[in-house]
């Protein structure tokens, strides 16, 4: 009997360990001349991460001459607490780090910035004055959703379907929005018929929440500002039923290939979107240039940004693209997606992109 | 317990007839047999629904809404049914959202990506939903039998084993594709979500209502000449009167309902252009009927209910929940007929994936989310009990009904989600927690 536990026990073992090895996605040791740069992402399974950020970020990071090794969090805040250590004990002169939790890290980021390791907090806010923000501009994503739809229906009803609200993104895009159409609003121009939250950014969620918006309001809703492109996917669905899609704008954002299927087929008017591969660049860029001179404020292309957590943050912020129906082939050409995943169903003729 | 009196009280073991303190009422009550939980639970539903409307100014109970309604539940009702016999027998499953998410991804994958691109064989084919359907249904099956499996005859706890599985499945859904929206659904799969051309129309509808109000005439009737047979008491007459008018008022009820929405206009003037008829002032007005997700959610619940109650298999789930160590010794196959559960939760898992799927006309990631939550909750508020060998599929229903009700009327009213999520959690433990005080009262 205690035999046989223990060789359990030991398989366990075996089993664990032989996972962890081949897990992390590691770039090897550090180079003999390069800097070397850790990476410490939350969550490497989620598809963006590995097809469009990592390959930039390495490629930036090799165009400068530096070592990039990096490790997974796995969506832990204990296991990247751990992991940031292990980097800076393998080497590592400048870290990027990918928050799970932004609050939950700083003190290892405290640290790592008072030793003399600058930081870059990729794509998600960490409230430390000391570390470089690189990310898109979210607010600015709000604005451009809005601007377009704004463009379309300048007045009329409108439902505004919100992100999870957890996440601080669903408030800086709903700031973004109104500052295009909160003057509208104010003028009643424009009337705000249902405005909700929605859990987890769920698209069926959204569905179900458009659906009653629309039996509240007997359909007359004239415009739809969806956060993303998921949940965009529900309100079209939700107009669908009731042969208003195509009928009623719907923004978005993400690049989703159903998404930008949707704005070839006219169900949506913009989808805003953020190449991962142009932050993957900058940050990359941006940590060479670290390695060679540790002050953050020196880095090309930063801005100050006034946090909510009201620190001065110097940061990188991309812009962002809005696609609509018009500018379909700036997806194409950046083989984001491929044209018959884009025209799938589309009508021969009716959009350029397409032809 | 023996067949026969299974047969004569389809609803209830004895143990919970001994507990239900309704039984005690004086009165017309007893005579008519109806279950007074569930009489209860309709109660609860009209006090929610009137008052939602008054509160919404009169929006709730349109045909209109009510018929979202329908539609919005079908997806945890047909779980909830499986849930009954997994939480009668003394089990929980905490993987049915993670089921349905994989489930209903791959479906989306079959049809939008394999079956049209890798096979070279085009979109739209008029095999392609059945054969994504019945893969889907395969592999919900086999995920829910392996789950079983490990329970029954691994005696792992079951808590855990779908704990697992939670994880798992809903890990897999990345793997397929990693986190892509697949989009969009063959057209013929996407009936199966409703919208007004998934659904019947008015004299299919019609045909509908009368066919269940024969079922229910004829099954009280099957019921009466049984139990003469076997010598039991027989309901007076007048009782089986009422029982059969009062069933087939709410079945035409509900179809008058579905019928008396309309297409929505944009809708119903494209069918005319497409139609050469020209529209009469105020538009064409076509009844949308009774949507196909909830016929499959009324014949998964009749064909859930009739296991249940009438088959051996149900039979013996709800002894082993009344007291598994003497269905052992009973000579029930006891761990055969727990996989069997998870299997046919599988199943449903499988067709509730197809369902919300079809709705939204895209497979994504996060279908399923939480929704062994609400499919446990809808089961427990139906009166289902934890400690096993209680519990009514029809019930399950209802409490999936009450849960969405409660949901959408808040959307209506305006209530934003983390409120939304208070009250039905308050609600959740209060109906349970009231029931249980009921319980010990009387007991």
């Amino acid at each position: 009997m205690f035999y046989r536990r223990v060789a359990a026990l030991a398989a366990t073992a075996a089993i664990i360990t032989g996972a962890c090895s081949t897990a992390a996605p590691s770039g090897g040791g550090g180079g003999a001349t390069g800097c070397t740069i850790g990476f410490s992402w939350n969550n490497y399974t989620e598809e963006r991460w590995a097809k469009w950020d990592e390959p930039a970020v390495k490629a930036a990071i090799a165009a400068g001459g530096g070592t990039y090794i990096s490790n997974d969090a796995k969506s832990s805040e204990a296991t990247q607490a751990t992991n940031v250590e292990n980097l800076i004990a393998q080497g590592a002169k400048v870290l990027v780090i990918l928050a799970q939790n932004g609050t939950a890290i700083k003190p290892s980021v405290t640290k790592a910035v008072s030793e003399g390791i600058p930081v870059i907090a990729y794509d998600r806010l960490i409230e430390d004055p000391g570390v470089l923000y690189a990310t898109f501009d979210n607010v600015e994503v709000g604005r451009m959703e809005a601007r377009e739809i704004f463009k379309a229906k300048p007045k009329g009803n409108y439902v505004i379907i919100k992100g999870n609200k957890a996440d601080a993104n669903a408030d800086f895009l709903r700031g973004g929005m109104e500052e295009i159409i909160g003057a509208a609003v104010k003028s009643g121009d424009i009337k705000i018929v249902g405005e909700t939250y929605t859990d987890d950014w769920k698209p069926a969620l959204a569905q179900t929440e458009m659906e009653q918006f629309l039996t509240a309001n007997n359909n007359k809703v004239d415009a739809v500002l969806s956060e993303n492109d998921g949940m965009a996917g529900g309100v079209i669905a939700a107009l669908k039923a009731q042969g208003l899609a195509g009928k009623v704008p719907v923004s978005g954002q993400d690049g989703d290939a159903a998404a930008l299927n949707n704005v070839a087929l006219g169900n949506q008017t913009v989808d805003v979107w953020k190449d991962a591969r142009l932050l993957g660049k900058a940050a990359g860029e941006a940590a060479i240039a670290l390695c060679k001179d540790k002050d953050v404020k020196k880095v090309a292309n930063t801005v100050q940004f006034d946090s909510p957590g009201k620190n001065k943050l110097t940061s990188i912020l991309l812009k962002p693209q809005p696609i609509t129906k018009d500018n379909l082939n700036v997806v194409l050409d950046a083989g984001w997606i491929t044209k018959d995943k884009l025209c799938q169903g589309v009508t021969a003729g009716s959009v350029p992109a397409c032809a | 317990m023996t067949e026969a009196s299974a047969a004569e009280r389809p609803q209830r073991s004895i143990g919970q007839r001994l507990r239900d303190p309704f039984q005690r009422v004086r009165g017309a009550a007893p005579s008519l047999e109806v279950d007074t939980r569930l009489l209860g639970m309709l109660a609860a539903l009209a006090v929610i629904w009137i008052g939602f409307n008054v509160m919404s100014g009169g929006l709730f109970l349109t045909a209109r809404n009510l018929w979202n309604l329908s539609v919005q539940t079908s997806v945890v009702a047909v779980m909830a049914t499986g849930m009954v016999l997994i939480i009668v027998s003394r089990n929980i499953d905490l993987s049915v959202g993670s089921i349905l998410g994989f489930t209903g991804y791959l479906m989306a994958m079959l049809q939008a990506i394999w079956i049209p691109t890798t096979f070279g064989l085009g979109f739209d084919q008029p095999y392609t939903w059945i054969v994504s359907l019945a893969i889907g249904l395969v592999v919900g099956a086999a995920i829910g039998g392996f789950q079983g499996f490990i329970i029954a005859f691994g005696r792992v706890p079951s808590f855990i084993v779908t704990l697992g599985g939670l994880l798992v499945w809903r890990g897999l859904i990345f793997e397929l594709a990693q986190g892509q929206t697949i989009a969009p659904m063959d057209k013929t799969f996407s009936l199966l979500g409703g919208g007004p051309s998934g659904a019947i129309g008015a004299i299919p509808s019609w045909i509908f209502g009368l066919a269940a109000c024969a079922g229910v005439i004829w099954s009280l009737w099957a019921g009466r000449r049984r139990r003469r047979k076997y010598d039991f008491p027989l309901r007076p007459m007048w009782a089986e009167v009422t029982l059969a008018l009062g069933s087939s008022a709410l079945i035409l009820g509900a179809v008058w309902v579905a019928n008396s929405y309309p297409w929505p206009p944009s809708l119903a003037t494209q069918y005319a252009e497409s139609h050469g008829i020209t529209e009469p002032p105020g538009g064409l007005q076509i009844p949308t009927g009774i949507a196909i997700p909830v016929l499959i959610m009324l014949g998964v619940t009749i064909v859930m209910t009739f296991i249940a109650t009438r088959r051996r298999f149900g039979r013996y789930v709800f002894a082993i929940g009344g007291n598994p160590e003497a269905a052992e010794l009973g000579g029930i196959n006891t761990k055969r007929t727990i996989m069997l559960t998870y299997v046919l939760m599988g199943a449903l898992c499988a067709i509730a994936g197809a369902i919300q799927a079809a709705r939204l006309n895209a497979g994504v990631t996060s279908a399923g989310v939480q929704s062994e939550l609400d499919t446990i909750a809808a089961a427990v508020i139906g009166g289902t009990s934890f400690a096993g060998g209680i519990g009514t599929i029809p019930g399950a229903v209802l409490g999936a009904v009450i849960m969405q009700s409660l949901r959408s009327g808040m959307v209506i009213l305006r209530v934003d989600s983390p409120i939304q999520d208070i009250v039905v959690g308050t609600v959740l433990v209060t109906a349970v927690g009231l029931d249980a005080l009921f319980r010990r009262r009387t007991a």
